[in-house]
């Protein structure tokens, strides 16, 4: 990790970052730079979704299992809660926010829109970034390929069917 | 040809803002100047609090507030619980624990702050002085008597008893040829929606109102209690509800952080937000399921019941919160199914334990008792020699007995089946998961070494409770449609469905009509989405508000167009001479003329709206079958579900695909609860399971495709003649998963009787039945 910056701000000073170490860091969100300083402890989608107001990536628990907060960084899917703001310092981030382009809804999120691949949509940005990822460099996967990528994302209202009939949709109708 | 869109599968009108991320739960509000409010739990099952010291946390930058319950006063008010039965005792949860914390996650203290980090940094610094004491956790031994006590008023830890019986029980054990009994249990398992609990609150500084965001199922019933509680006046509070990352029915409930969020925000007069974690929300969401039942069958030879007698003690946990006895109830009036019980008593005891306080999830008591009563029956069958099947049509209700009086009533409604044909769908599951050669394809694969199993459930279910629901349809001055609703939906596409229904009474496009929920600042009454009410209830509210409209509409048409009312047709978003096309007037032209000051008939009020309550204590119930089957490896005792079957009935369907979406996730969460779900809590109290490490719920691989079919035995309980289904899938799913798990191992000796059927409990049960096995 490359620190650029670092400030040990005074414990008696009150506020909210009394105590803790800031670090600044420059970090490319959905194509924009953003350079600021960040408290060490803050995890990258509190960073994402407070500091930056990306409130698309969820948190559903906070110990990398069920998903919700599923990002890319550098194009590779990550949890947003497993890693820390300062480890995304001199990488790119990608966001559910980047995939639309303007009023143009992607060939995914289409796909999960025709084929009811969500209900409360808590988990749907998390599984359409893993979605994304499996599909942007392959045509064709298999179900058991679609339902093995999903497997690291909890969705607790649709028991995953329209999910997987709405990525198996998308794989036919994104041109890539 | 004119806008017809329910029964079609449109799609949701709800999902594109929640594909591009746009969705706002109430953890994406933002509001300027909000405080983080974090919750010190207790760490000890049962224990006395002998001090509780918050002075170093309010010392410590960034704290704004602090206080345990020793700051409430002794007046504390109490979360009041809402079905008060004759034997009920009250088992009161304050928000801040007094004196006594009884589960592992009672709220003792609270620290507010700048942030969460610094809130949770402050809880490290109360010191609390506990004096532990016993625990119990197990809620048969919980009502022996020398159990530790949990609350006063209730030394025997009995917190209500509820009996449910009709026809002469007694008679029909003693004339019965045959007497099957069975302990059945259910184990401890409950929602879990992706998005946990969270509650944001501030007082309006120049209204006083005090605006509660929170992520609940019902606003208004929130509203209520909370105003109650804090003691002011219900207008001073507005409960608004934002979208809903899944509720599942444990966000039907009310909880500690529902008040202390809204008490502490008008107590320092700025906002203040809590969003649970994921570990308080193991420790602290509304439990449920957990149930044990001593069931007996009273048969003839033939398979026919006689009677049916069962007791269960449902673990309610520590507290009774507002519907604490509903699981117990449900699980009274509904052991006989859509069967013929001719005789029939429940014992239904409601136990309390050192565990969180238990309350509705997704089937509500009706999964346990399907559980009970299913699994009897393969077992019943299994010792008569009848075959399963043969044993349920002797004994399923026809619909020429329809509507059958149970003459059972549970705390939410009379158990009266309306409508069905239970034999039509049993045999239409059979057929689709091809079980007429199933016994062939079991022996096959058991020659081969490998265990099949097929399971069969039938399920009903109560939808659609009382005692009312509020709608509002309102067209506005430039025609456009907009519903205001007391539903308060976590997903299921409630917004569509309204949409839908209030398009085809005003002809005007699903996709124009704007639905507005759970806000109640904007409807006076309302109940919320829990209960599969949403059709049944919010639905028929809309079409009577918009029926409504609609009658005054084409009164005002007519005065615009110089007809009479009867001549005027409304079609495509206008009102036109029958018979006379350009004599024509749309939306926008009537709805201008209802302005105050338009142009209308003498003695016609202004305005183009109208509210409406649908008042109806008349439950609709629906029913399905589901026929599950699964292969268990005979090593590790690892079940793999390979197929899924399921015929639903539940009468007409507004919107299919959403309908089906329902089932398939229910049928997903019913298979967690056979399979794998379970809130494990160790003899001391102590909760095992905080993590979804620890608590497993299906993933992609565990849930297999469900394939669906629909009877629709339209209910006359309603204009639309629709039930209600949400909680059908769960229900089902858990039974008929289990069944067939049962049926892949049971030739072996072993006597599957509770859930969840992990590898573990199956690999136990296989190496049981090996071991007893004749030589």
């Amino acid at each position: 990790m490359d620190v650029q910056q670092e400030s040990v701000v005074d414990p008696a000073a009150a506020g909210p970052a009394a105590g803790v170490q800031e670090v600044t860091i420059r970090v490319t969100v959905n194509g924009a730079v953003h350079e600021r300083p960040v408290p060490v402890r803050t995890s990258l989608v509190d960073f994402l979704r407070e500091d930056l107001g990306l409130t698309g990536s969820h948190v559903g628990c906070e110990h990398g299992v069920c998903g919700a907060c599923t990002v890319l960084l550098d194009a590779e899917p990550v949890r947003g809660c497993l890693l820390f703001a300062v480890q995304a310092d001199g990488h790119e981030v990608t966001t559910v926010e980047a995939l639309a382009t303007g009023d143009e809804l992607h060939p995914l999120q289409q796909a999960f829109w025709e084929h009811h691949g969500l209900q409360c949509g808590f988990c749907t940005p998390g599984i359409l970034l893993t979605a994304y990822d499996l599909l942007r460099e392959r045509h064709g996967v298999s179900e058991a390929e679609i339902r093995e990528a999903l497997s690291g994302n909890l969705c607790r209202c649709t028991g995953y069917q329209g999910i997987v009939r709405s990525i198996q949709a998308a794989d036919e109708s994104w041109e890539r | 040809m004119g806008v017809q869109t329910v029964g079609a599968s449109v799609r949701r009108t709800e999902d594109p803002r929640l594909l591009r991320g746009e969705g706002a739960y109430v953890d994406d509000l933002r509001i300027p100047g909000v405080l983080h409010m974090a919750v010190l739990r207790s760490p000890e099952a049962h224990a006395r609090i002998r001090s509780v010291d918050v002075g170093p946390a309010r010392a410590l930058a960034g704290v704004v507030d602090a206080f345990s319950a020793a700051e409430l006063g002794r007046d504390q008010p109490a979360i009041p619980a809402l079905f008060a039965v004759e034997s009920f005792r009250p088992a009161p949860q304050y928000p801040l624990a007094v004196d006594t914390v009884r589960y592992v996650g009672d709220p003792v203290a609270v620290v507010v702050a700048e942030s969460r980090h610094v809130a949770e940094d402050a809880l490290e610094l109360i010191e609390v002085d506990y004096e532990p004491l016993e625990a119990v956790v197990d809620a048969s031994a919980a009502i022996q008597p020398g159990a530790p006590v949990l609350h006063d008023d209730a030394p025997d830890n009995v917190a209500a008893t509820m009996v449910y019986e009709s026809g002469d029980v007694e008679a029909a054990f003693a004339g019965a040829d045959r007497v099957v009994r069975e302990r059945l249990d259910v184990q401890r398992y409950t929602g879990i929606p992706l998005e946990t609990r969270g509650v944001v609150a501030h007082r309006d500084p120049v209204t006083g109102e005090l605006t509660v965001w929170a992520s609940t199922q019902w606003p208004h019933t929130m509203r209520t209690i909370l105003a109650g509680m804090l003691g002011v006046p219900a207008r001073a509070v507005r409960v608004v509800t934002p979208d809903i990352g899944g509720g599942f029915g444990v966000k039907a409930d009310f909880s500690p952080e529902d008040f202390l969020v809204p008490y502490v925000a008008g107590r320092i007069g700025r906002p203040v937000k809590w969003i649970e974690d994921r570990n308080e929300h193991f420790l602290a969401i509304a439990h449920s399921r957990e149930q044990i039942h001593e069931v007996e069958l009273a048969l003839r030879d033939d398979g026919a019941i006689l009677g049916l007698r069962a007791r269960h003690i449902t673990d309610c946990g520590a507290y009774q919160r507002p519907l604490g006895l509903v699981n117990a109830s449900l699980a009274g009036t509904s052991l006989g199914g859509v069967y013929r019980v001719p005789a029939y008593r429940v014992e239904a005891v409601c136990a309390s334990t050192n565990k969180a306080p238990a309350s509705p999830y997704r089937g509500a008591g009706v999964p346990e008792a399907t559980f009970a009563r299913e699994r009897l029956f393969d077992i019943a069958a299994r010792e008569l020699g009848i075959d399963r099947v043969e044993l349920r049509r002797r004994n399923l209700l026809t619909p020429d007995e329809l509507p059958h009086d149970t003459g059972l009533v549970s705390l939410e409604a009379a158990v009266v089946l309306d409508s069905g044909d239970f034999p039509a769908a049993l045999d239409r599951a059979l057929e689709m998961a091809g079980y007429a050669d199933f016994s062939a394809r079991q022996q096959a694969a058991r020659d081969e070494g490998r265990l099949i199993g097929l399971g069969i459930c039938v399920y009903h279910q109560v939808t659609g409770t009382g005692p009312f629901e509020g709608g509002s349809v309102r067209v506005d001055p430039t025609g456009e449609v907009t519903i205001t609703s007391g539903a308060a939906p976590q997903g299921q596409g409630t917004a569509t469905m309204l949409a839908q229904i209030a398009a085809d009474e005003l002809q005007v496009p699903h996709e124009s009509i704007k639905v507005v929920f759970g806000d109640t600042g904007r409807l006076p009454f309302g109940m919320g989405t829990y209960a599969s009410r949403n059709a049944v209830m919010a639905g028929t509210s809309v079409v009577m508000a918009a029926r409504q409209v609609r009658d005054k509409a084409r009164e005002l048409a007519a005065h615009l167009l110089e007809a009479d009312p009867a001549d005027l047709e409304l079609e495509d978003g206008a009102f036109t001479v029958r018979g006379v096309p350009t004599s024509r007037v749309g939306w926008a032209g009537v709805a201008a003329a209802a302005t105050p000051g338009g142009n209308r008939p003498a003695g016609m009020e202004p305005d183009l709206e109208a509210v409406q309550y649908f008042e109806n204590m008349a439950a609709p119930y629906s029913y399905g079958i589901h026929v599950a089957e699964v292969e268990v490896d005979p090593h590790t005792g690892y079940t793999t579900v390979t197929r899924y079957v399921v015929v639903n009935d539940a009468g007409r369907i507004v919107n299919p695909r959403n309908a089906e979406g329902q089932i398939v996730g229910g049928v997903a969460q019913g298979l967690g609860g056979a399979l794998m779900e379970e809130l494990v809590y160790a003899p001391d109290g102590q909760p095992q399971t905080t993590s979804f490490l620890d608590y497993l719920v299906p993933g992609s691989l565990d849930v297999p495709d469900v394939e669906i079919a629909h009877l629709a035995s339209t209910t006359p309980l309603n204009p639309l003649g629709v039930k209600g289904m949400g909680e059908g899938g769960a229900i089902g799913a858990h039974t008929a998963v289990a069944n067939a798990v049962a049926d892949a191992i049971e030739h072996l000796g072993c006597r599957v009787t509770r859930t969840p059927l992990t590898p573990a409990a199956v690999w136990e049960l296989l190496r049981s039945a090996t071991a007893g096995a004749p030589a």
